[in-house]
């Protein structure tokens, strides 16, 4: 019993660490302008939808754009995120809805797309822990797990990082009772030549509504 | 009089984020415009006065993050022939887009109370595909319906009655690199009207030609807007909009 304790001890900070270090790793990984397409389904305001989007990122700018491919309803759309701000295109209306980043919410998700390109950003809305590590067709990963600290759309989180080539490759998202609100993979990753311009792009007759 | 003035606009500047824009609009004689809104912990309360004729509105709004925007607003007016209203309702949430206008004043003021009366607008869009979109519209006296088609432009079709039938068609494409826009609308048989728009992101250049005779030109040059027209009679206006912080 008291070896258990004795381990317990010495583990349970090294896996705090390790938390830390794994992050450290994603974010010296990620330095360079990079895109991915993020795949899978969501719980929509009338039940499971297919979600489909492509994520652009400047990460020593703190930039990044989401492409809304799927569902339906939202292919058009795109979220750019900039160091202060969350900017929405909503296709339909014509529209980029601009929020201080700290008031951008985004209902009816259940997550936050910020989520896929700043997992350091997400470490500080969610408390991290190692619990072991997984073999996905990407190649081993380590799994992460959390609890949410404020009211980020979800409870609990489940994030997935290669060890081979440090970066999320999978988010799983719940609520209180453990319903997955979201499961999400990272496919189609590359390094790519990205500007802060071609980020920011908006159509020129989109009204902007600051709030 | 001219200390009050003055503490008016002290009390602009404390306040942390607005706009203002003031005018000088010229049809028969000249008088100037007003218009100011003032941003609140949510929303906007705004402000427009021309002689004759003033109104305060607050403008609110929801946002759904990616999933869509939804603004609302009320507005009530002092002025000659009485008092007036408007309330109204606007945005979109996944694939349904809405707005819808109600307004009430007993005379028109140009330029900035031009519906007369009571007045109506309601238009509604769904997105019947990802790139495919049809709309309704119902405004004081006419109905138009459309169907829209995302082709790397976007390709307007449609069909409206004001009395007479009339022809709807449009196009709306990128004209280069940066976003710059395109926006053409004709309607033609019950209705004759041209409107168009190039947008250059510092620059806009905006038109409405008509029959009867009416149309406007408007060019925006960063925060100065000149327009000029016919309506009724030949018309001038000159804006500037200054926003802060």
């Amino acid at each position: 019993m008291r070896l258990l304790l004795t381990l317990f001890l010495v583990l349970a900070p090294a896996l705090a660490q390790s938390v830390e270090g794994i992050l450290d790793r994603v974010e010296k990984n990620l330095t360079e302008p990079w895109q991915a397409v993020v795949r899978g389904t969501f719980q929509g305001p009338s039940g499971p939808e297919e979600l489909e989007a492509r994520v652009y990122a400047i990460p020593k700018e703190d930039l990044f754009r989401i492409e809304y491919l799927k569902p339906a309803s939202l292919e058009g759309n795109f979220t750019v995120i900039t160091a202060k701000e969350v900017w929405n295109y909503l296709y339909l209306t014509n529209q980029v809805i601009i929020s201080p980043r700290e008031r951008a919410q985004v209902q009816g998700l259940g997550f936050s797309p910020q989520t896929f390109g700043d997992p350091r950003a997400l470490a500080k809305e969610v408390s991290l822990r190692l619990v072991g590590e997984e073999r996905l067709p990407e190649g081993v990963a380590w799994k992460l797990v959390g609890q949410a600290k404020g009211n980020q759309g979800f409870a609990q989180l489940e994030l997935y990082v290669l060890k081979a080539d440090p970066r999320p490759v999978r988010f799983l998202f719940r609520d209180e009772g453990g319903k997955v609100l979201a499961d999400l993979k990272v496919v189609a990753f590359r390094r790519a030549n990205l500007t802060p311009a071609a980020l920011k792009r908006y159509p020129k007759d989109a009204q902007v509504v600051r709030r | 009089m001219r200390r009050w003035i003055w503490l008016f606009f002290l009390g602009l500047g404390a306040l942390a984020q607005g706009r203002l824009e003031a005018g000088a609009y010229f049809q028969g004689g000249l008088f100037p415009t007003l218009e100011a809104g003032f941003a609140l912990e949510e929303g906007e309360v705004y402000l427009r006065l021309q002689p004759g004729r003033g109104g305060l509105g607050y403008l609110g709004g929801v946002a759904l993050g990616p999933l869509g925007y939804l603004g609302y607003g009320l507005q009530g007016e002092v002025g000659e022939g009485g008092l007036g209203g408007a309330v109204f309702l606007e945005g979109g949430a996944g694939p349904l887009a809405l707005e819808g206008r109600l307004s009430y004043r007993p005379q028109a003021a140009f330029p900035l109370f031009p519906e007369e009366g009571l007045w109506g607008r309601l238009a509604l869009r769904y997105r019947l595909a990802p790139k495919e979109v049809a709309g309704l519209l119902l405004e004081g006296g006419r109905a138009e319906a459309t169907y829209a088609l995302r082709e790397g432009a976007t390709y307007t079709l449609g069909l409206g009655v004001a009395g007479p039938p009339y022809l709807v068609l449009g196009f709306k494409g990128e004209v280069g690199e940066g976003g710059e826009a395109l926006d053409l609308a004709l309607r033609l048989g019950g209705v004759n009207r041209l409107e168009g728009g190039l947008y250059l992101g510092e620059a806009s250049l905006l038109f409405i030609l008509s029959h009867p005779w009416a149309g406007s030109l408007t060019l925006w040059l960063g925060d100065l807007g000149l327009e000029a027209g016919f309506r009724n009679s030949p018309y001038a206006w000159v804006r500037y909009a200054w926003r802060w912080p």
